[in-house]
């Protein structure tokens, strides 16, 4: 907050909110589509849809948040800097206690969540990513509080212990696997150091892909998700390819 | 601290200490950013607060406060680490509810037990726990009042708790939580090498190749030692961890093979493998015959309840019946050679730990029942684990032990403690190390690690025990009264011979109307303790007076009447002993706040309110039948005094405490650097009462294989702990073994030297049959230990087992580790783990609430189906920290009838959805 672009958007917020109100919001959808790539990152409740068509489709009813047993869910206020009267969380104050029967997706009215969804597992709201120079297991101390709170433990979170090398102990280094972790957030707020050493991130801040031409056999999961494009049919050259070169004279 | 940003400022300091671990040159121009952003700081070596491991720290202190804390890259056991609880050392002093001033329920100005609590002074508050303490030792005797204290005393602090009692006072009344943690421990070492704590050291474990847990959860229990086991395993791929445990824990991650076995079927698993060594002829006999002998002891021994329903609730009638007369089930009366369904009557309850030696060929009939077949079926824990893969398993862990080649430690801690049959099963592993010969010796040995940070150094060695003096003595022994009286130059007789009231004794004392003072210090045994709705109703129904010193309000303050604010570690002088013998201390760093006082000052205090001429008259002690001793009395021993020369008038602190001879040890002492000394301040004196009091107590033990060094050699720079005996300035790695033990003589090999129960009469499985009692110095015991079930089994109406126990991110009952907000977030409740099978017949899903109730009570809790424990089908776990649900109120009080400590792993609970 502060720059003028800021006020900006806080202002349009505002006009959104009391709009949305009035009309059930969704006149407003468009609107919040054009802006959605520019907004902060929101943690949404799972099986919500892809953050573009989730802002489209959510009509602010508030039905998730009330659905939510745990109260973790809030509508966005113009503070975050998150589209207005979204849901949302914020794990190192509440995370996401993942419900094997999903009321808030059920309650969704829109399908901005997934209200067939089955597997509250399968919900990816965020990734989980540690900050390694401050995580207090990575240098060796005995906490992995995150290891035992996580509840895809030992799928999204294992520990995999390594020499210490600077004594006869062994280090439990955390590591997270994501194709598992959910982004409930409860690492977040279990961290015990004074900034959360673990966070939930948008995936796509911190993956990075490898290429689709390439496979690593040890690791047949490790296909990339975007199937290789077929390559596009060559326009018919207009001449041989290579041949200007080798008719280039030869300079010694 | 200008000049350097914090994250430098960090980096500088991590590199400055790593550096210090391996010798490598640091530029100086680091070290010198080391400590300009540590300006103004002053470090100590202290040690972690909490568990028994005894993890070395370094603490920070600037302006009176606790600013930093680290792990001692110096100290051998943690090499600079410490686990979640030791990195907040420094935080556990400043919760916002720390206790300042004494807390005393009144009403219209006076002590009210009906009234609530209201700030005093400590005037008013030590002059109502003297009146109260007069009512009850004039009412009932010594026998009438008591001290409940702990495994976490400073050494300093059990001293002076059991000299008043035992010498001022002479009540045996006194019981640490050490009691509910590792008396099995005690008893089993007593009986089987005559003396008390292990042989083996933290260094095994970098030699072992195969380390055995049995009913420990080292993972989350003793969190620095498992970095150890597990560089071991990363280091030596051949090196092998078994885990054995009625449940999956975080142990199971890096075990090579993990058993689940049912509860209480250790003692059949360990003799199946026993008669395997038999059978393959992997004893090493050279030696057995040279240093052990065999040896057995009755099996009718009860299940340590009250013989009485007298005080159970209703629904707790049927298994207390089973006290007296137990029917065998199947499994039992095949372990025990008996018919099935045949009642025995409990007739040794009250002599339990009697035994008598055996031949060899008795001690192998009684292994001949546990065959693989026979121990598969009553041992596998997990109903959906076919058997074939249960007995493979036992058969690989029977091929680990017998192999002659491997080194191989075994680890427990309180599956095999918290046992009814806890002192058999102890022994049963021993009776495995010393048939292979691989016992106290590098990489070999049973090793019997601690909970607590100086239950081995102050309940065990102190003998802050009901039944013990200083140096493995105990009271009902004439020669070690004897010898103690002399020590304490103390009239003769002034001891009281009869064994005092363990801790739950104490608490069914109060629940009778036999104990109505109670003072309990550096413990929570009102939380900590089974079967707690009996002694929460006892502590505010009854007509008594409770006293609870402590740094924060717990649930014991809370039905105390008076509670008083302790001094926490850093404020105070003090030393810990841990689980490999090794005494460390630590000079007081800070202030307590408010009027908060150390233990040794509130000791010390009241003990300079009673004249030796009171305490010392003859007292009555019902029930005390002793050589030597008028029935039912303990003499007026105040004429012998006077000969000794003391005076009536003469207070027990100037008898006791500051003696002439205590007062030689002048405060200020240059040992001090200038750090201060709470105790000394309050009580306004000249004596290094700390340094004084170490060195009284050090007397027993010198010459006596319990050797400790001087007080100031523990302070040196180079010393970080020294494991006893330290003879000739020398520690101990390996006891009783040539070479290393100084008193086990050349030639000798081994000498299992320990004094205790070492002349018994001969005999069969059965029976005594030769009473004239055998001489066996030097010798280990070999046990024949049969399987006995569990008193509570699950039933149609309570049909799960329950276990409790300890989690990595909390401290015991939480009091400390509560007040760190970092470590109440991370671990915020206490949670029933339980199989998702189990939940789902009974409509039950992950975060819902359930009610769990056993025939003691019930409580409400949320389950998780796959938290850090997976259990089996038919067991439910949860951990009893957490205050607010109080898991003790659901678990049997049974305890083993030879070392009477607590089963809190044990008992049957029915659980539905609340």
């Amino acid at each position: 907050m502060g720059g003028p672009s800021d006020r900006r958007q806080f202002l349009a917020h505002a006009v959104q909110g009391v709009a949305a109100a009035a009309c059930g919001g969704v006149a407003w959808n468009a609107l919040l589509v054009q802006q959605a790539h520019a907004v902060p990152f929101a943690i949404r409740p799972p099986g919500a849809q892809p953050e573009r068509d989730f802002n489209a489709t959510c009509v602010k009813c508030g039905a998730c948040v009330v659905a939510c047993p745990y109260g973790i869910l809030r509508l966005a206020t113009a503070a975050t800097g998150i589209p207005l009267g979204t849901p949302h969380f914020v794990p190192r104050e509440e995370p996401c206690r993942l419900c094997p029967d999903i009321p808030c997706a059920k309650a969704c009215p829109t399908g901005s969540l997934d209200r067939v969804m089955t597997d509250v597992n399968a919900s990816r709201m965020g990734l989980a990513v540690i900050d390694a120079e401050n995580c207090l297991s990575w240098n060796g101390l005995r906490c992995e509080v995150c290891y035992r709170v996580c509840p895809v433990k030992g799928k999204a979170i294992t520990v995999d212990p390594h020499p210490r090398k600077l004594s006869k102990h062994a280090v439990f280094v955390p590591v997270i696997h994501s194709d598992a972790c959910t982004g409930c957030g409860l690492c977040e707020k279990a961290c015990p150091t004074q900034v959360a050493a673990i966070r939930i991130v948008q995936p796509a801040l911190v993956q990075g892909r490898i290429g689709e031409h390439f496979r690593m056999q040890w690791r047949p999961e490790a296909v990339p998700e975007a199937a290789a494009p077929a390559p596009a049919k060559p326009a018919a050259p207009a001449k041989a390819p290579g041949v200007d070169y080798l008719n280039q004279e030869v300079n010694p | 601290m200008t000049s350097l940003t914090r994250r430098a400022f960090l980096k500088s300091s991590v590199a400055a200490s790593a550096a210090a671990t391996v010798g490598l040159p640091v530029s100086q121009a680091v070290l010198a950013q080391a400590k300009a952003a540590e300006s103004g700081w002053a470090w100590d070596k202290a040690v972690c607060r909490f568990c028994g491991t005894g993890c070395g720290i370094q603490v920070a202190t600037k302006d009176g406060k606790v600013v930093a804390t680290k792990g001692d890259p110096d100290a051998p056991v943690n090499r600079g680490l410490n686990c979640i609880k030791g990195y907040f050392n420094g935080k556990i002093l400043y919760g916002a509810d720390r206790l300042t001033q004494p807390l005393m329920r009144m009403k219209d100005g006076k002590f009210d037990k009906k009234g609530p609590f209201v700030p005093v002074s400590w005037q008013v508050a030590m002059d109502e726990m003297e009146r109260q303490f007069r009512k009850a030792y004039g009412e009932k005797g010594p026998s009438g009042v008591a001290i409940i204290g702990s495994g976490q005393y400073t050494i300093q602090e059990g001293y002076v708790a059991a000299k008043l009692m035992k010498a001022g006072f002479r009540s045996n009344n006194i019981d640490p939580n050490a009691r509910h943690c590792m008396a099995s421990a005690v008893a089993a070492f007593m009986q089987t090498f005559g003396i008390d704590e292990p042989a083996n050291v933290y260094d095994d474990i970098e030699l072992a190749d195969t380390m055995v847990l049995w009913g420990a959860n080292m993972a989350e229990a003793h969190p620095i030692l498992w970095s150890r086991i597990t560089d071991r395993k990363l280091a030596a791929k051949a090196t092998k961890v078994v885990n054995l445990t009625t449940y999956r824990n975080m142990s199971s991650d890096i075990a090579d093979l993990e058993i689940v076995m049912a509860p209480s079927s250790d003692l059949a698993i360990q003799n199946y493998i026993a008669r395997e060594l038999v059978a393959r002829n992997a004893v090493n006999w050279d030696f057995v015959k040279k240093h052990c002998v065999f040896s057995t002891g009755p099996y009718d021994i009860g299940y340590g309840m009250r013989p009485t329903s007298k005080f159970a609730f209703d629904a707790e009638k049927d298994i207390q019946a089973k006290e007296l007369e137990v029917t065998l089930s199947k499994a039992e009366a095949i372990a025990q050679r008996r018919q099935p369904g045949e009642k025995v009557e409990q007739k040794s309850r009250t002599s339990a730990g009697r035994h008598w030696l055996i031949p060899f060929e008795e001690f192998k009939r009684g292994l001949e029942p546990y065959t693989l077949d026979f121990v598969a079926e009553l041992a596998k824990g997990d109903p959906d684990e076919p058997m074939e893969a249960f007995k493979a398993k036992l058969v690989q862990l029977a091929d680990l032990y017998a192999d002659a080649k491997r080194n191989t430690l075994s680890f427990w801690t309180m599956g095999f403690n918290q046992h009814q049959r806890g002192v058999w099963v102890n022994e049963q592993n021993y009776m495995i190390h010393l048939l292979l010969g691989k016992h106290g010796t590098p990489g070999n040995g049973a090793f019997s690690l601690t909970g607590q940070p100086s239950a081995c150094g102050t309940a065990r060695e102190v003998g802050t025990f009901a039944h013990r003096l200083p140096a493995d003595m105990v009271v009902d022994n004439p020669a070690h009264r004897a010898l103690t009286e002399k020590t304490w130059k103390l009239p003769a007789k002034t001891l009281n011979p009869k064994v005092g009231s363990d801790i739950m004794g104490i608490l069914r004392d109060l629940e009778d109307g036999s104990v109505k003072f109670l003072w309990v210090q550096v413990t929570n045994p009102f939380q900590s303790s089974p079967n707690a709705n009996h002694w929460l109703k006892a502590a505010r129904e009854m007509d008594n007076f409770i006293v609870v010193a402590d740094c924060y309000p717990t649930l014991s303050g809370k039905v105390a009447d008076l509670v008083l604010p302790a001094a926490m570690i850093f404020e105070k002088w003090g030393a810990y002993g841990n689980a490999e013998r090794r005494t460390q201390m630590w000079r007081q760093q800070v202030e307590a706040p408010g009027e908060a006082r150390t233990d040794v000052w509130m000791m010390l205090e009241f003990a300079k309110r009673f004249k030796v001429g009171e305490v010392w008259g003859a007292k009555p002690l019902p029930g005390l039948k002793a050589e030597g001793f008028e029935d039912g009395k303990l003499p007026d021993v105040v004429e012998g005094a006077k000969a000794m020369g003391y005076k009536p008038e003469q207070t027990l602190y100037e008898a006791l405490f500051a003696t002439p001879e205590n007062r030689k040890f002048a405060w200020p002492d240059p040992v001090a650097k200038g750090k201060a000394n709470a105790t000394v301040k309050a009580l306004g004196e000249n004596w290094f009462v700390e340094k004084a009091l170490f060195e009284e107590y050090a007397q027993f033990g010198r010459g006596h294989h319990h050797d400790l060094a001087e007080f100031d050699t523990y302070f040196r720079d180079d010393v970080r702990g020294l494991r006893w005996p330290v003879v000739g300035g020398k520690e101990t790695k390996y006891r009783f073994v040539e070479g290393h033990d100084p008193y086990v003589k050349a030639g000798a090999g081994f000498d299992f030297y320990g004094g205790a129960f070492k002349a018994l009469p001969t005999g069969n499985l059965d029976a005594v049959t030769e009473a004239k009692p055998t001489p066996i110095p030097g010798k280990a015991k070999i046990f024949f230990r049969p399987y006995a079930a569990p008193v509570e089994q699950p039933d149609k109406a309570f049909d799960l087992w329950l276990c409790t126990g300890r989690i990595l991110e909390h401290w015991h009952t939480g009091s400390m580790t509560r007040r760190v907000q970092e470590l109440n977030r991370a671990a915020p409740s206490a949670v029933l783990y339980m199989h998702p099978k189990d939940a789902d017949s009974r409509g039950i899903k992950r975060n819902d609430a359930v009610w769990v109730e056993s025939r003691r009570g019930k409580l409400k809790l949320v389950v998780d189906t796959k938290g850090r424990n997976a259990m089996p089908r038919g067991s439910v776990f949860a951990a009893f920290f957490d205050e607010s649900l109080l898991v003790n109120k659901l678990v049997l009080d049974a305890v083993d009838p030879i070392s009477r400590e607590t089963d809190f792993k044990k008992c049957a609970v029915k659980v539905y959805k609340a």
